[in-house]
């Protein structure tokens, strides 16, 4: 506790001018077709986003794109062509090796391709260990940009969240981009 | 007048080829982030809103960290304070310790770096495991970051070939970027799973929610949270942001500006310990409540570790990290050197032409150019001036203060144009270094001017 | 109106004649010009240096050379930004108020913004690159920084725009520093001289035969550089192509 009071008197003893919190309301950017946008900024990001088109079932739309998976993930009741429920394992480590997860993301961010998900798994760890990862949402789900995106997440409480933008990558050698660099190599959002 | 930066920076340069590929690819990416800005209609004004919310909150650290910590331990956290490096490293042997943890497996923190804590850990026998790729490139070369968010920019691919030819065994002279980065994916994979403790830094932490924010590309701070029961966050206390509505103003400019991206893959949120885990904060001052006690350097807090100072840097581009004496370098660097220690880390002050390039791009606006003029005005009451710059300034304000004898000087100037090479060009000579010297004028333009000859 | 033309040192020494074509230029317009005697330095070398206090009493001598003026008028954005954006505060430090960064312009911020000229006799057939120096760009706001989401504008590619005959470029680094930098030059030598080398590269690469712009410290370094490697390239200051045939 001596840290933090020597902390904090120091801090006070050199605060000189206050200045006050701004007035956060700005004209950021909006755009006509959102669904477009955020399809662009995730192709940009190394993702795809896909529309599910009436009549489509899910399951089809991520066997198409993902024909090789053999051991899929999903604790999602419609996911029928789940292989496993994750969340009857005990040990995230039983997670190793998973070729495609599914999940739910609460909306979609047009200005950057992220998603943002909550965790609505047992382990964390599935968003990130699979070879790829679908996340679902709702096509309607789609704010403009980061400040309508945290307004949204007001009054949801959760003990790990994140916005995901594409896959893992990395450009740590020679500036030069790679997917998978630790997490998904591959990422599709799939628009309901 | 050399200094150990100047110096540093000719044994760069003499690697033409090298400082060309440097320059140019640091440069890539100031050409991504202006892309990225400009696609942003309200980018002046977003950068003047991080400003403005970094001056409040720098101010207000004592309530927004107190805000941090009630919310935290709310949240189920455990919240430690550090007043310094030491005590930093000593909480951290203290948890690795009660959980009898021999491996830490971490997202790279330039705060850890600034603490040392990694050498101090691994002294006491830990086994810590960088998990960024640069980092963990880095850790196996055992050197140290060159540039705060591209951390191995200055290895070439063929080094890191080799390197891991000896490290992992992969294939002979394969310095493909693709097949070398999966083949640390696949070395790391085991690392993250059998980790006792996971550690990560924060690009952010919300005093509203107590909760702290990771930004990654790889997904490596998550992939290492995800297996180990503990995760200790550290951060730096001018991290704090007052609210989620704050937060989004600066992860719009974060990876624009840093690496031209409009945003990271991982935005990460961290609120909670996992079930049957510990999650423990670490707030760190080192120094930074110092810096609230001037005025002149104070918005140096407002940073957010973007790099994109050094990116656009003309200086940083040609000379590398490693010639700065600071472990951050280029115009942040130089300043946050200053600020730690100003005599020990006076050499990084000539590494600037006064450009302020650097002040125009940073997001949240920090006058790092116009810092780093107003260090070089303390350099001689710390006994830092370089004797022969005092000397040509003295010489330059004895002349320049007698326009008799500066019109005289001017007249037999002339004479220096025919001065014989070898006494114009030599070792002494820095200007004549690839730059032939002006040619003074046979009259000056008060000379000129007095013989009517201006009309 | 009357204008005091402040022609910096080096100007003063090394290109009198960029003096001379801005006096030419600004009388050819029928503004009231005249130029106070005996000036030397605005002290700029010394604070960028370090000794900001040495610079105390040129600009305490540059407070009153100017007095009876209602302009001061300058050749060199560089140094006219130090006197508007530095001179006040080593004023005040010694008790004085700075009157010159109130009424101090570049001569091509003066001519676009005050005299507002639309037209030149000026003629120039040449292919041209501007030089947008560091302190014309990011201090006096000559034309928009690249760095800025601000729209495009250089108040330099306006005034050279007036000249007849001539074609205009810009470097793909549009304001990237040239490695001046005043003392930098030479405490840093190896740095300052690839900075110019790879200026005066991107210069050339738009195919000019000129390398033009406001500042003659920047057009003195890309000289050094230009007179030891013997490239096909010259430079010239912006004046000297606005004042052509005066």
């Amino acid at each position: 506790m001596s840290s933090k009071n020597d902390i904090l008197s120091a801090i006070r003893s050199h605060t000189g001018k206050r200045y006050n919190m701004p007035d956060l309301t700005l004209d950021a950017i909006v755009y006509e077709d959102k669904i477009a946008q955020f399809s662009d900024a995730l192709q940009a990001a190394g993702g795809k986003a896909v529309l599910l088109q009436p009549g489509e079932d899910v399951n089809d739309i991520i066997r198409q794109h993902f024909p090789d998976a053999a051991r899929i993930a999903s604790n999602l009741p419609d996911i029928t062509c789940a292989t496993f429920n994750p969340d009857d394992l005990a040990d995230p480590r039983e997670l190793n090796n998973t070729d495609l997860a599914i999940v739910e993301g609460h909306f979609g961010v047009a200005e950057n391709g992220a998603v943002w998900i909550t965790r609505q798994v047992k382990h964390k760890a599935l968003y990130f260990i699979s070879n790829s990862l679908v996340m679902l949402i709702d096509r309607e789900a789609i704010v403009n940009n980061m400040h309508e995106a945290y307004k949204r997440t007001e009054g949801m409480t959760y003990d790990f969240g994140a916005f995901i933008s594409g896959p893992s990558k990395t450009a740590d050698i020679e500036q030069a981009l790679v997917f998978g660099a630790h997490g998904p190599v591959g990422v599709l959002v799939i628009l309901k | 007048m050399s200094t150990k930066h100047s110096k540093a920076a000719a044994r760069f340069i003499a690697n033409r080829k090298q400082e060309a590929w440097h320059d140019e690819t640091l440069w890539m990416v100031r050409a991504k982030r202006d892309k990225m800005s400009h696609s942003i209609p309200e980018w002046e004004r977003l950068r003047e809103l991080a400003s403005d919310i970094k001056l409040y909150s720098n101010s207000h650290l004592d309530t927004l960290l107190e805000e941090f910590e009630k919310n935290a331990l709310a949240n189920g956290a455990i919240v430690h304070w550090a007043k310094n490096a030491a005590e930093h490293n000593a909480i951290v042997q203290e948890i690795l310790r009660q959980h009898d943890a021999h491996t830490l497996i971490k997202s790279k923190s330039m705060l850890t770096e600034e603490c040392g804590m990694n050498e101090f850990l691994q002294e006491q026998g830990y086994d810590i495991i960088e998990s960024d790729l640069g980092e963990r490139i880095l850790q196996w070369m055992h050197l140290h970051p060159s540039h705060i968010v591209m951390p191995a920019i200055h290895i070439k691919r063929q080094e890191v070939g080799e390197m891991m030819e000896r490290v992992l065994g992969t294939e002979k002279g394969n310095s493909d970027p693709t097949y070398l980065t999966h083949a640390v994916r696949k070395n790391m994979r085991e690392k993250f799973l059998t980790a006792d403790v996971a550690m990560t830094g924060a690009n952010f932490a919300v005093a509203s929610t107590g909760e702290i924010v990771v930004c990654t590309n790889e997904g490596n701070a998550d992939m290492g949270t995800s297996f180990p029961k503990v995760h200790i966050a550290t951060f730096g206390m001018e991290k704090i942001v007052p609210s989620r509505e704050a937060l989004g103003v600066f992860t719009r400019l974060l990876a624009r500006s840093g690496t031209g991206q409009p945003v990271t893959s991982y935005t990460s949120h961290y609120c909670k310990p996992k079930e049957g885990g510990e999650f423990h904060i670490i707030i760190v001052d080192n120094g930074r409540s110092d810096i609230l006690a001037r005025p002149d350097h104070i918005r140096m807090l407002n940073c957010i570790r973007c790099g994109e100072c050094m990116n656009t840097c003309p200086v940083y581009r040609r000379t590398g990290g490693y010639s700065y004496t600071y472990f951050i370098p280029g115009p942040v660097g130089i300043n946050l050197g200053m600020l730690k220690d100003p005599v020990k880390y006076s050499d990084n002050v000539s590494a600037c032409s006064l450009c302020l390039s650097c002040s125009n791009v940073c997001p949240v606006k920090i006058d790092l150019g116009e810092q780093i003029y107003r260090w070089r005005q303390d350099l001689d009451r710390i006994g830092k001036a370089s004797t022969e710059k005092k000397i040509m300034s003295g010489g330059m304000k004895f002349l320049m203060e007698r326009p008799k004898l500066f019109n005289t000087a001017l007249r037999f100037a002339p004479l220096v144009n025919k001065m014989p090479r070898f006494m114009i060009y030599n070792g002494l000579n820095a200007w004549g270094k690839g730059r032939e010297l002006p040619t003074f004028a046979k009259q000056s333009f008060n000379d000129m001017w007095k013989n009517n000859k201006i009309k | 109106m009357k204008i005091g033309l402040f022609i910096p040192c080096y100007i003063n020494a090394v290109y009198p004649e960029v003096g001379v074509a801005s006096y030419k230029l600004l009388k050819s317009l029928g503004l009231d010009v005249d130029y106070p005697l005996d000036q030397t330095c605005c002290g700029q070398p010394m604070a960028n240096a370090g000794f900001e206090h040495e610079s105390l009493g040129l600009a305490v001598r540059m407070e009153e050379l100017f007095s009876k003026y209602d302009y001061v008028v300058g050749p060199s954005a560089s140094c006219v930004a130090f006197v508007k954006e530095n001179h006040p505060g080593i004023l005040e430090k010694a008790g004085h108020v700075c009157m010159n960064s109130k009424k101090i312009y570049d001569i091509c911020e003066f001519l676009h913004d005050v005299v507002k000229v639309k037209e030149l006799k000026a003629e120039f057939p040449h292919k041209v690159s501007i030089h947008n120096s560091c302190h014309g760009v990011r201090e006096l706001h000559l034309s928009s920084p690249s760095e800025r989401n601000i729209p495009y504008y250089s108040k330099l590619r306006d005034l050279l725009s007036l000249v007849r005959g001539i074609e205009i470029f810009e470097p793909k680094r549009i304001d990237e520093c040239c490695g001046f930098g005043g003392m930098f030059a030479v405490e840093e030598p190896e740095v300052s001289v690839c900075m110019g080398q790879d200026k005066v590269k991107d210069h050339m690469s738009t195919g000019a035969e000129y390398i033009t712009g406001a500042d003659s410290s920047c057009l003195m370094h890309m000289e050094g550089v230009i007179k030891r490697d013997n490239l096909p390239v010259k430079t010239i200051h912006i004046v000297e192509i606005l004042a052509s045939g005066l």
